[in-house]
């Protein structure tokens, strides 16, 4: 036993002392060539080509809005052609799961080994802020079509990476409070989820509602995946605001919360505005007429009388059995339109010229209306309060008011928003 | 009689006398592949696929501190992600205080030190469905914390900008420090398991009463094997953040676990290697494999059901079966009551030994 012991420790320790011998010898050498930037940009730039990377979640929990991220992008190309003033796009999607993980190794997949110019997406908050802290590290243009995390273009912002095709979560909800301070309501209640999105969400509504003398008497939270608003209901009832501010971040939470309100009959007699995602085509469809004259605030509106979005869903229902774009779909839709006027502007563009091309360009008439670009990169543009109406035999989100211009920084200057905490349950600014 | 099968199967472990020619050739076989894992950026790969073998290398390191729970220890736990990502956010939160590499190795360490003994300490009392309840709880508080505790963690959001020290700053400098890390956790594990702390962990697996009746105390071995294992997975949590730069929730999500518990029965449970070919197998399906087929979670789980129908000791553990059986053809042994311990780590020393015994 223990010889046996003894010369297998011997081995061992032999076997070891030859392996480092061998990582030293290797290690000697010079570095691997690896290590070379890729010059892969310069190449597609010579033939004419924009490489794109288009990353969404396409399988997992939020596969639907990934999927309509992508649908929004194709469209724009199948019914323009992808060439574009002597530029061809040309687009590989890569599916990310919603993991923050994934969704970096499939960046560095796009940059390294496909060598793209631009980087389009993710979706979710924490894989496009994971996404755009890496592509800003290798000189990557990074746009980003509907993520909707203040910190991508606050504190978190870079020279590369741009928000393209929605607001920021405070941004939009902002206007929300205004318009419900304007039209007379003298006190709130809100609901959002119980996250980062939320948070924002909330803090935009309550800002805006305090600045026109308006107050929130009570904030109310719910987790994800609730699936039972019953309870929060009864609590907006007992509440007595009035005005009830509901905030979801898209899926089942909207329609299940509407199904709670509406069966608890406070359609009626409780004022609500809802957010962007919580009132979008999928909750239109799940519940019809039911919520026929219910409002929502948000930067995009399909039923919006404007020949560019009456062009884009006209040809979006044709592809996809008569439904209407939600705003998944108009934030790639828009990401691909905008990419297609500064290339026929500035002709191929890559790296920084991509994004100051973007950033300098005033968007007259895009689908979300006249929409330009901060110091920060983030979209300044027009906040719809829509009204839930029938158009052409369709439930639309129509506007009622539009506020032109909106920034994201809530009426503080930039340096004094940037030095506030982030956005909690207990910080709603 | 009890006294004598528990003294049998410490001394076989520890010391089974192996045929010298398979020593040498499983030796010779380590030595060429490593010699391999350490070429391998001069073997004009690119950047993109030393990340992904990176990324492939630190899952292992963390399955394989799951592998030595269940595989020794007979413990499957489902919050070894939450223990990573403790340790993830302590580097994280000591770079966004602007300490350097250090204080941020001090900080994740000391973090996943008291993250384990607090699951230790919480799931030393308990085994089998009970053990996994515990660690799947603990799992969810901290995912809770990091969701929750804005102020400290970015919420849903994450920390972004995380550096590695200026010595790694490189890919493939850091790619050889993560093989480094990974061979030396991997023969630190494979000593232990084979000490005698490691044989009375297997008593404990194999009968927790026996263990007890004999005098062992049965919570301060447990407890001992969490902090082992608790302790290498916070060091693969440090290691990720330092190649990702980035974390978040997701990090620390009950589907992060259970991918461990997928890439530990994939490989083979017990096995040595077993943690490397199933984060190997995980990580090229969900990154690779992701690229051309949509439907990748699904070949997953059918690769997944495969293994578990037709070799149910894992890839690793299978193959080292076939191969024994494959030999004991040739030597002429009969073929009959094959392979009762199929998840001990030394399959030639039972063939051995059970030759000799008689």
């Amino acid at each position: 036993m223990k010889s046996t012991k003894t010369s297998a420790r011997t081995r061992w320790a032999g076997a070891a002392g030859l392996s480092i011998v061998a990582a030293l010898a290797l290690a000697a050498c010079a570095p691997p060539g690896g290590a070379e930037p890729e010059s892969a940009p310069s190449e597609s730039t010579a033939s004419g080509t924009l490489k794109v990377g288009y990353i969404s979640p396409i399988t997992g929990n939020f596969a639907i809005a990934g999927q309509e991220m992508v649908d929004g992008w194709n469209l724009y190309w199948e019914l323009n052609g992808d060439e574009v003033n002597g530029v061809t796009v040309e687009t590989i999607v890569e599916d990310d799961a919603g993991n923050p993980e994934t969704s970096l190794t499939k960046a560095k997949k796009l940059v390294e080994s496909d060598g793209v110019d631009v980087v389009v997406g993710p979706l979710l908050a924490n894989t496009a802020l994971a996404v755009a802290a890496y592509t800003s590290s290798v000189g990557i243009p990074n746009l980003h079509p509907v993520a909707a995390a203040d910190d991508l273009t606050q504190r978190a912002a870079n020279d590369l990476t741009v928000r393209t095709g929605s607001q920021s979560g405070s941004q939009t909800n902002y206007p929300g409070g205004v318009w419900a301070a304007e039209e007379g309501y003298k006190t709130a209640v809100t609901l959002c989820p119980d996250y980062a999105f939320g948070w924002e969400s909330c803090a935009g509504f309550k800002q805006g509602f305090e600045s026109e003398g308006g107050e929130v008497t009570a904030q109310y939270w719910f987790p994800n995946g609730t699936s039972d608003f019953s309870t929060y209901v009864s609590q907006i009832q007992a509440a007595g605001a009035d005005v009830a501010f509901v905030a979801t971040a898209g899926g089942a939470p909207g329609p299940d919360f509407l199904r709670s309100f509406l069966g608890l009959g406070l359609a009626d007699s409780q004022p609500l505005l809802m957010n962007c995602c919580s009132m979008d085509q999928a909750t239109l469809r799940a519940l019809g007429s039911e919520i026929e004259g219910f409002k929502s605030v948000s930067y995009w509106a399909e039923g919006r009388d404007s020949d560019v979005v009456r062009e884009f869903s006209d040809a979006y229902g044709e592809k996809y059995d008569g439904k209407l774009p939600s705003a998944n779909v108009a934030g790639g839709y828009m990401t691909a339109s905008l990419v297609a006027a500064v290339l026929k502007e500035n002709g191929l563009v890559t790296g920084e010229d991509l994004v100051s091309a973007i950033t300098d360009f005033t968007f007259d008439d895009s689908i979300f209306g006249k929409v330009s670009w901060d110091d920060y990169n983030n979209t300044v543009g027009p906040v719809y309060i829509r009204e839930v109406k029938e158009v052409d035999g369709k439930l639309a989100n129509v506007p009622i008011k539009t506020y032109e211009g909106v920034d994201q920084w809530l009426g503080k200057d930039p340096e004094e928003a940037l030095k506030q905490p982030s956005y909690s349950q207990s910080f709603q600014g | 009689m009890a006294t004598k099968f528990v003294e049998t199967r410490t001394i076989r472990t520890i010391g089974a006398p192996r045929s010298t020619r398979t020593r040498l050739i499983t030796i010779v076989v380590l030595v060429v592949l490593l010699g391999f894992a350490v070429a391998l950026p001069y073997l004009g790969t690119t950047s993109y696929a030393m990340s992904l073998v990176t990324t492939i290398f630190i899952a292992a390191i963390l399955a394989s501190s799951v592998n030595f729970l269940v595989g020794d220890g007979g413990m499957a736990s489902l919050g070894h992600a939450g223990i990573a990502a403790a340790s993830g956010y302590g580097a994280a939160w000591a770079t966004r205080q602007g300490m350097d590499a250090w204080g941020q190795v001090t900080i994740a360490l000391s973090i996943t030190i008291v993250v384990s003994l607090v699951y230790g300490v919480l799931s030393m009392r308990t085994s089998g469905i009970y053990f996994l309840m515990v660690t799947l709880a603990v799992g969810m508080v901290i995912f809770g914390l990091a969701y929750r505790l804005s102020f400290v963690t970015g919420g849903e959001n994450g920390i972004t900008g995380i550096q590695r020290p200026p010595f790694l700053a490189e890919y493939w400098m850091f790619y050889w420090f993560i093989l480094g890390i990974f061979v030396l956790t991997t023969l630190l594990l494979w000593v232990i398991a084979r000490s005698p702390f490691g044989a009375s962990l297997r008593g404990l697996r194999d009968s927790e009463s026996r263990m007890r009746s004999l005098g062992y105390s049965v919570a301060s071995y447990k407890l001992g094997a969490f902090m082992i294992s608790g302790t290498i997975a916070g060091l693969a949590g440090l290691l990720s953040v330092w190649h990702t730069h980035f974390i978040s929730p997701s990090a620390a999500g009950v589907h992060r676990s259970v991918l461990l518990i997928v890439m530990v029965i994939l490989g083979g449970v017990g096995t040595t290697f077993g943690p490397l070919v199933g984060a190997a197998v995980v990580v090229l399906v969900e990154n690779v494999l992701s690229n051309a087929v949509e439907r990748w979670p699904t070949i997953l789980g059918l690769i997944f059901i495969l293994v578990i129908l037709f070799a149910r000791a894992g890839i690793v553990g299978s193959t080292q079966k076939l191969i024994r059986r494959i030999r004991r053809r040739r030597s002429g042994t009969p073929p009959g009551d094959t392979d009762l311990h199929q998840e001990t780590a030394i399959p030639d020393g039972e063939l051995t030994a059970r030759k000799e015994l008689p």
